[in-house]
C-alpha cells in the first residue's frame, strides 16, 4: 500500500461568508451532510475522521473529540492535523497513511473554521516575548520583512504581483462560493494603489478572514472501485517539510521548504513542473505564490516575476492559478483555509469547474504554507500532486 | 517620505513574560548588555533564546556578551499597528544582522523613513521598560 493506492471519492465546500454568525460546528455539520449526500455513504461506514484545527476552537485542546461529539460520529481513527495552512493537504497524506496501516477504511476530512465570527487564537510562541514588544503586525509584518529582502536580492516587481491578484479576482467572480464582497473585478492599478500595510506589503497583497468549510471522503482505491465510484482523484505525490534549514543563520527568508517538498512530490508522482495541469498554491500573500513558483522549479530564484509576466494564469490559460480565486480573493476560512485551494483542485479534476473549468485535468498541484516563524520564511511547506483515476 | 519614523518610546508596551531560559538576556538588558546564546559544539550563536541548541539539540549552551553592532538585514515600515501600537504609526521594524551572524527583530529609531536601507550599520538603543529591564532597539551608527 502506498499514497497512490488511496482515493478522494467526494468533496464538499460551504460558501465563504464574512462574519456569518454561525457556529463552527454548523459549518462542520454542513460539510458532513454534503459529503454523505455526494458519496452515497451511510454514517456507519465512516470509521475515520481527520480535522483541521480552528481559530474558533483554539482554546480547546481536545478538538477532535469535541467535534466528533457534536457530529455524532463513532470512529476507529481520529486526529487533528496541526500544521496551520498545511493542515488540509497534510490531512490527505495522513488519511492515506491511516488507511494503508489498516486503522480505518473510510475517512472523512472535515475542515471548518469561523474566525470572522469568533476568533480565539492566541499565539503561545515567540511572538509574546520577541515580536509583540516590537509591534510586529503578525503575518503581514513578517511578509513585509520578507518582501523587502526579496526586493533587495532580486527586485520586487509589483506589476507581476498585481497580475496574480487580477487573475485570482477574475476567478472569484466566477466562484459562487467566494466571499461576495470580493466578487468584483480589480485592475493592476487597483492593486498598486491599495494602501501600504507593512511597507512594501499592500492591503491587496493580503488575505481576509472569513467563515467557511470544506471536506473530503477518502478510502482505498480498491474499495472505491468495489463500491462502484465512477470518478475519483488519487494523491500521487506528496512532500512536506517543516523548519527548512532552521540551523542556518544565514538562510534567506526567500527560501522555503517547498524546494524539497516539491521535489519529493514531483518525483513520487512522476511529473515535473512543466507537466502541471493547474496550480493551486497556498496564498496568504501574493509574494508567497511568486516564491513558490521559484522553489517548486517553475523558474529559478529571482525569476518569479518574469515567469508570471510570460504565463497566462487564467483558468483557460497556460497554467491556471487558484481557479476559485484562492484565499486572497475567495476569503481565508481561518485554519480550514488550506482546504480552499485543495477542494478547488479536486473539483477541477472531477470536471465540475463549471464556468471556470480548466482544460488540462491530467493532474493538479496543491500546496500548503503553515505558520510564520521568526525572521525566516514559513514554518511548514507541503506539495500534493492529484491525478484523476490514476 | 523624509519624515522620521515614530520612535514608539511612548507606546505603553504590555509586560513581557520571560521564558526561564531567556532570563540571562533580560537580566543583561538591565546593564545595557546584549547577551546571546552560544553553542560551543557548533561554534555558532543563536537567536532568540531556546531550551536547546538549534545546531545540535543539546543543552550545553553558553551566554556571551556581544557588542550589539550590526547592519540592517531587512525592514518594514509599519503603517498599521495593533494593540498599544495603534496610533503610533509609522514606525520601523527591522531584522538586524549582528556581527555574530544572528538576526534580531527590533524597532529602529532616530531614523528617517527614507534613510533606512539594507546594509545600514546600526548600534543598540535601550528603551526602558516598567520592570527595570530595557527593550533592545537599534539606531543608525554615529547618530
Amino acid at each position: 500500500m502506498a499514497l497512490r493506492d488511496n482515493a478522494i471519492v467526494a468533496y464538499a465546500e460551504a460558501k465563504h461568508v464574512m462574519r456569518s454568525g454561525r457556529d463552527v460546528w454548523d459549518y462542520a455539520g454542513e460539510i458532513l451532510d454534503a459529503l454523505l449526500e455526494r458519496s452515497g455513504l451511510e454514517r456507519a461506514e465512516i470509521d475515520g475522521v481527520i480535522f483541521t484545527p480552528s481559530a474558533t476552537g483554539a482554546k480547546t485542546p481536545m478538538w477532535s473529540q469535541s467535534c466528533l461529539d457534536y457530529l455524532g460520529l463513532e470512529t476507529s481513527f481520529t486526529d487533528t492535523t496541526d500544521l496551520g495552512g498545511c493542515s488540509a493537504t497534510g490531512g490527505v497524506a495522513r488519511a492515506a497513511a491511516a488507511i494503508d496501516a489498516g486503522y480505518c477504511e473510510t475517512i472523512v476530512l472535515i475542515n471548518a473554521d469561523t474566525p470572522s465570527t469568533e476568533d480565539n487564537l492566541i499565539m503561545r510562541s515567540f511572538h509574546h516575548e520577541w515580536a509583540d514588544p516590537e509591534g510586529l503586525l503578525g503575518p503581514p509584518g513578517a511578509f513585509g520583512l520578507l518582501s523587502r529582502r526579496y526586493d533587495h536580492l532580486y527586485g520586487l516587481d509589483s506589476r507581476a504581483l498585481g497580475k496574480m491578484a487580477v487573475a485570482q479576482r477574475e476567478h472569484a467572480v466566477l466562484n459562487p462560493n467566494a466571499v461576495e464582497k470580493l466578487r468584483q473585478p480589480i485592475t493592476v492599478e487597483d492593486y498598486l494603489n491599495s494602501r501600504m500595510i507593512a511597507d512594501p506589503l499592500r492591503l491587496l497583497d493580503c488575505v481576509m478572514m472569513c467563515d467557511g468549510g470544506n471536506g473530503f471522503v477518502m478510502m482505498s482505491k480498491k474499495r472505491a472501485k468495489e463500491k462502484g465510484y465512477s470518478r475519483f482523484v488519487v494523491p500521487t505525490g506528496y512532500g512536506e517539510r517543516t523548519n527548512y534549514k532552521l540551523s542556518e543563520n544565514g538562510l534567506e527568508p526567500t527560501e522555503s521548504g517547498h524546494r524539497v517538498a516539491g521535489e519529493k512530490a514531483f518525483k513520487q508522482a512522476g511529473i515535473g513542473p512543466r507537466d502541471v495541469g493547474s496550480f493551486h498554491p497556498y496564498d496568504d500573500f501574493l509574494i508567497a505564490m511568486m516564491i513558490q513558483f521559484e522553489m517548486l522549479g517553475f523558474c529559478k530564484p529571482g525569476q518569479g516575476a518574469a515567469f508570471i509576466h510570460e504565463t497566462d494564469l487564467r483558468f483557460d490559460g497556460d497554467l491556471p492559478l487558484n481557479t476559485s480565486g484562492g484565499q486572497i480573493s475567495a476569503g481565508q476560512a481561518g485554519l480550514a483555509g488550506g482546504g480552499t485551494n485543495l477542494v478547488e483542485a479536486v473539483r477541477q479534476l472531477f470536471g465540475e469547474g463549471d464556468a471556470r473549468q480548466v482544460k488540462n485535468i491530467g493532474n493538479a498541484l496543491v500546496t500548503g504554507i503553515g505558520w510564520i516563524p521568526y525572521g525566516r520564511n514559513w514554518g511548514s511547506s507541503t506539495a500534493l500532486v492529484l491525478t484523476p483515476d490514476a | 517620505m523624509s519624515k522620521p519614523a515614530n520612535d514608539t518610546l511612548s507606546v505603553p508596551r504590555d509586560p513581557i513574560r520571560h521564558a526561564n531560559f531567556s532570563i540571562p538576556f533580560w537580566e543583561g538588558t538591565r546593564d545595557k548588555k546584549v547577551m546571546v546564546q552560544y553553542c560551543p559544539r557548533a561554534n555558532q550563536y543563536q537567536w532568540f533564546p531556546r531550551p536547546v541548541s538549534l545546531f545540535t539539540a543539546r543543552r550545553d549552551l553558553e551566554w556571551r556578551e556581544v557588542s550589539g553592532h550590526g547592519e540592517i538585514f531587512s525592514y518594514t515600515i509599519a503603517n498599521v499597528g495593533n494593540g498599544p501600537f495603534r496610533g503610533h504609526e509609522p514606525y520601523l521594524i527591522a531584522l538586524v544582522r549582528l556581527d555574530e551572524g544572528v538576526n534580531i527583530m527590533a524597532n529602529v529609531i532616530k531614523c528617517n523613513l527614507d534613510e533606512i536601507s539594507i546594509g545600514m550599520e546600526v548600534v543598540p538603543f535601550w528603551a526602558p521598560l516598567a520592570d527595570g529591564t530595557n527593550l533592545l532597539m537599534f539606531q543608525p551608527a554615529g547618530a
